[in-house]
């Protein structure tokens, strides 16, 4: 019966000239989100990628891409707080104060971004691309450890090409209940209750070390994950901007608002007392 | 002779090594052209200043004195034309006290040229020399690391190649003295609108046996246009968290004060155009 | 974790240590012989408005202290009709290397154009703009290496304007200034597009001061605006100059216009 269905069914445009996959060839090159990837024509593309692109190793390099992040996500009894700053830099250049870095992978998984922001938003729509497949293969949503594992898996196959992200994966399901993973381009996979990930990881994890417990109220939660960027935008200057906050329960995820840095700085320093390194007494 | 402290070098030449850049100096990229003419010479600059691809002096003054009746156009990096220029200004002038005469234009170039061989390079002066002594008019040019030529007409800098194709299409010999402001005038302007390096304004010195004539911003064929918006900023946009006023009175505890009457102006020198 | 986010802030970061600078950069180590990438200088700029997306660049193209020609393009439109793209609703500006941003254009416009014929419908900026990002991404171990930004009118019939890295990651934006002077002009923009750093006098004194709110700009504030930015990186960078190249796009259809600048 199927194959009698599978004959007399084709698409229209099958019975044109042209196949399909002709046109795709013709308009595309290379389908979208492919894995197919142009390399240069030399013999070590990895360096030669690097020598072009990573600031790190080469200050002077041509090509610019950015970077630079705190991110910080933690499981308590409420669910997971997912907050991050929204600064990204081009070597010294800040190239944007805006970018929203916590992305949504769909409504109850949300990704994290760090490291190259092309990377991440790219390899976050494959992952959200390949959950929903599972979901419509298996007629369930997709486990964090298995996405998780999917996007592991992935760039561990890029190893040493230069690709450059580290990653949260932050869901609730049924079956798991609340769960967090972290996931760099090294390969590294880890599953945990509180990460923090960029150049400004140290400072948000001063201060969320310092009062994180299990048991946080919802509003108690989410406080600490914004003083933690805040901490972190205060001190590092490759962090700052906006303040992306989350909150993942168990019917999905529920924002918390994109909001300045600047006036919740004052407003901490002036109403809390803390930062009080900071004056404006003239001398 | 003061000369130069090298006891920063050993330290800089270890953080060079460990890739930390070395200071930009501000260079001026620059067209510098030179002509003789019947009874004189013309030299010529532009007077666009940059550091790397920033303009830093829209302005400046690239001819440079050495004495009443020698002028030198100065290429490369701004500090070392300024000081090189200034130093052997100074050493020509102590000459002509000590030998009774003026300075010769050739003793202005040798000087420079033992000055900037003994330098090896580093500092980095390329010169266009120019004057008239009892000897005649000259014209020299003289590169970084000490070597010289003397040509009827010679251009220098980034722009060189621009002027020097306006020379060797348009020199003739015996130029009138208009003719050679009008070629050097010409050539700097290929420069400026050729060479990325130069731009502004073309600034002109002529030298004739009986005076000096130096003619600042001689052609302005870059002016700025208006700006289509107002910036003025009203009162109070700016945010302020304290404020603290100081009297004179406290003022004239560290510094003297000079009271000027009210309808003076030299309380200012510049009035910033804020249109 | 380690390496890549070892908190030391890229290109050394603050102050002269010897410890946290790069320790391989000038010496040697990697030469590469293929350096497939030149610079071709110029500035690209795009602001968005309530009902029009404004894109402006100048139209110098330089390598080193050499230009190569006073008018070449760095605008395009994408996806009309003929040779001139009659009916384009979307323009992409690129800026960089000029070879890789006429390929990267001539990729777009057949995508955009065969969408088109595939679909029956032309495409919305929204999509444009993801695809874009795709064909960036798909040249992330071989990146064009420009900076691009695209323009159009999005399905609501307001502004849209989207800002691009070398290798894809994308972002839609109120204002962009991309290429050489883009470190000149974008404080500006941000000054008097976005109002950053100015307050609204007497609204209160102290902390209390309230910042002032950005709103979308009429037409001819965002065009005089434009001007001003381009005369004035004219004035302090040297890759900038000879044309002003703006195309304002508006639900009716993309105007063009061209105003010379200095060149020097």
């Amino acid at each position: 019966m199927d194959s009698l269905v599978a004959q007399y069914s084709r698409p229209m445009h099958a019975e044109e000239g042209q196949t399909y996959e002709d046109q795709q060839e013709l308009s595309q090159m290379t389908p979208e989100l492919s894995l197919k990837f142009a390399l240069p024509p030399v013999a070590s593309s990895a360096s030669w990628l690097r020598a072009m692109t990573d600031d790190y190793s080469n200050p002077n390099c041509p090509i610019k891409i950015a970077h630079g992040t705190t991110t910080l996500a933690f499981r308590f009894k409420g669910g997971i707080i997912v907050a991050t700053d929204s600064r990204a830099t081009a070597g010294n250049w800040i190239a944007s104060q805006t970018v929203k870095k916590v992305i949504e992978i769909n409504n109850c998984l949300l990704g994290t971004m760090a490291g190259g922001a092309a990377d991440c938003q790219y390899w976050l729509a494959f992952l959200g691309m390949q959950c929903r497949l599972h979901e419509l293969r298996h007629k369930r949503r997709i486990s964090v450890a298995a996405a998780s594992k999917i996007l592991a898996n992935l760039v561990y196959s890029y190893k040493g090409m230069g690709l450059s992200m580290g990653t949260m994966c932050a869901g609730v399901t049924p079956q798991e209940g609340p769960a967090l993973y972290y996931i760099d381009s090294d390969g590294t996979r880890l599953a945990g209750n509180l990460f923090c990930v960029g150049s400004g990881q140290t400072f948000a994890y001063g201060v969320l070390d310092a009062s994180y417990k299990y048991d946080l109220s919802d509003e108690e939660a989410l406080e600490l994950g914004r003083r933690s960027i805040l901490a972190a935008t205060h001190r590092d200057a490759y962090s700052g901007g906006f303040i992306n906050l989350y909150h993942v329960k168990e019917d999905g995820w529920v924002k918390h608002g994109f909001s300045d840095t600047n006036p919740i700085f004052w407003k901490t320093k002036l109403e809390k007392g803390e930062f009080s390194n900071v004056t404006a007494d003239l001398v | 002779m003061g000369g130069f402290d090298f006891s920063n070098h050993n330290r800089n030449a270890a953080l060079h090594a460990q890739g930390v850049p070395l200071p930009k100096a501000t260079s001026t990229g620059t067209t510098i052209v030179g002509c003789l003419f019947d009874g004189g010479v013309v030299i010529a600059a532009d007077t666009r200043a940059t550091s790397g691809p920033i303009v830093a002096d829209k302005n400046c003054e690239k001819l440079h004195y050495i004495a009443p009746q020698i002028w030198c156009a100065g290429a490369g990096t701004a500090a070392d034309t300024e000081f090189t220029t200034a130093i052997i200004s100074s050493n020509l002038e102590l000459h002509a006290l000590s030998t009774g005469r003026k300075p010769r234009v050739v003793t202005c170039m040798t000087l420079l040229k033992q000055h900037l061989f003994r330098h090896q390079g580093h500092i980095g002066a390329y010169l266009v020399v120019a004057g008239v002594d009892p000897t005649g008019a000259h014209l020299f040019t003289v590169h970084a690391h000490g070597s010289t030529d003397k040509l009827p007409y010679v251009t220098m800098g980034s722009g060189s190649l621009a002027a020097m194709s306006v020379f060797e299409t348009q020199w003739k010999g015996k130029l009138t003295k208009d003719e050679a402001v009008k070629l050097c005038a010409d050539a700097i302007q290929a420069g400026i609108f050729n060479d990325l390096g130069s731009g502004s304004n073309v600034d002109v010195a002529v030298i004739t046996a009986e005076k000096t004539t130096l003619m600042r911003n001689y052609i302005t064929p870059n002016v700025r246009e208006r700006k289509a918006r107002n910036y003025r900023f009203p009162k109070g946009t700016t945010a302020v968290l304290n404020e603290k006023i100081i009297k004179k009175e406290e003022i004239s505890k560290y510094v003297t004060v000079h009271e000027l009457e009210d309808d003076s102006v030299t309380a200012t020198a510049e009035t910033m155009d804020t249109s | 974790m380690a390496a890549l986010f070892s908190g030391a802030p890229p290109q050394g970061g603050p102050g002269y240590s010897f410890k946290q600078t790069p320790t391989m950069a000038p010496s040697g180590e990697r030469q590469h012989g293929f350096y497939p990438y030149t610079d071709n200088g110029g500035s690209t700029l795009g602001i968005s408005g309530a009902d029009f997306t404004i894109m402006a660049g100048d139209t110098r193209s330089t390598s080193g202290y050499n230009i190569n020609t006073r008018y070449a393009p760095k605008l395009f439109k994408i996806g009309g009709e003929g040779p001139d793209n009659k009916g384009a609703r979307i323009v992409l500006s690129v800026v960089g290397f000029a070879a890789d941003g006429d390929a990267l254009k001539e990729r777009l416009d057949t995508i955009v154009k065969m969408y088109k014929y595939q679909h029956g419908k032309p495409m919305s900026v929204s999509a444009c703009a993801q695809r874009l990002s795709h064909v960036l991404y798909n040249k992330r171990f071989f990146p064009y290496y420009v900076h691009a930004i695209l323009g159009g009118i999005d399905e609501d019939g307001k502004g849209a304007l989207y800002s691009y890295d070398p290798v894809g990651s994308y972002e839609r934006e109120q204002c962009r200034a991309a290429g050489a002077a883009a470190s000149l002009i974008m404080p500006f923009l941000d000054n008097q597009v976005n109002f950053k750093n100015q307050y609204e006098p007497g609204s209160g004194t102290g902390h209390d001061l309230q910042a002032k709110v950005a709103q979308p700009l009429p037409r001819d504030t965002v065009e005089s605006i434009v001007r001003d930015a381009f005369t004035s990186a004219v004035e302090r960078h040297i890759e900038v100059g000879d044309g002003l190249q703006m195309m304002i796009i508006t639900p009716n259809g993309v105007e063009e216009t061209f105003t010379p600048l200095k060149r020097d």
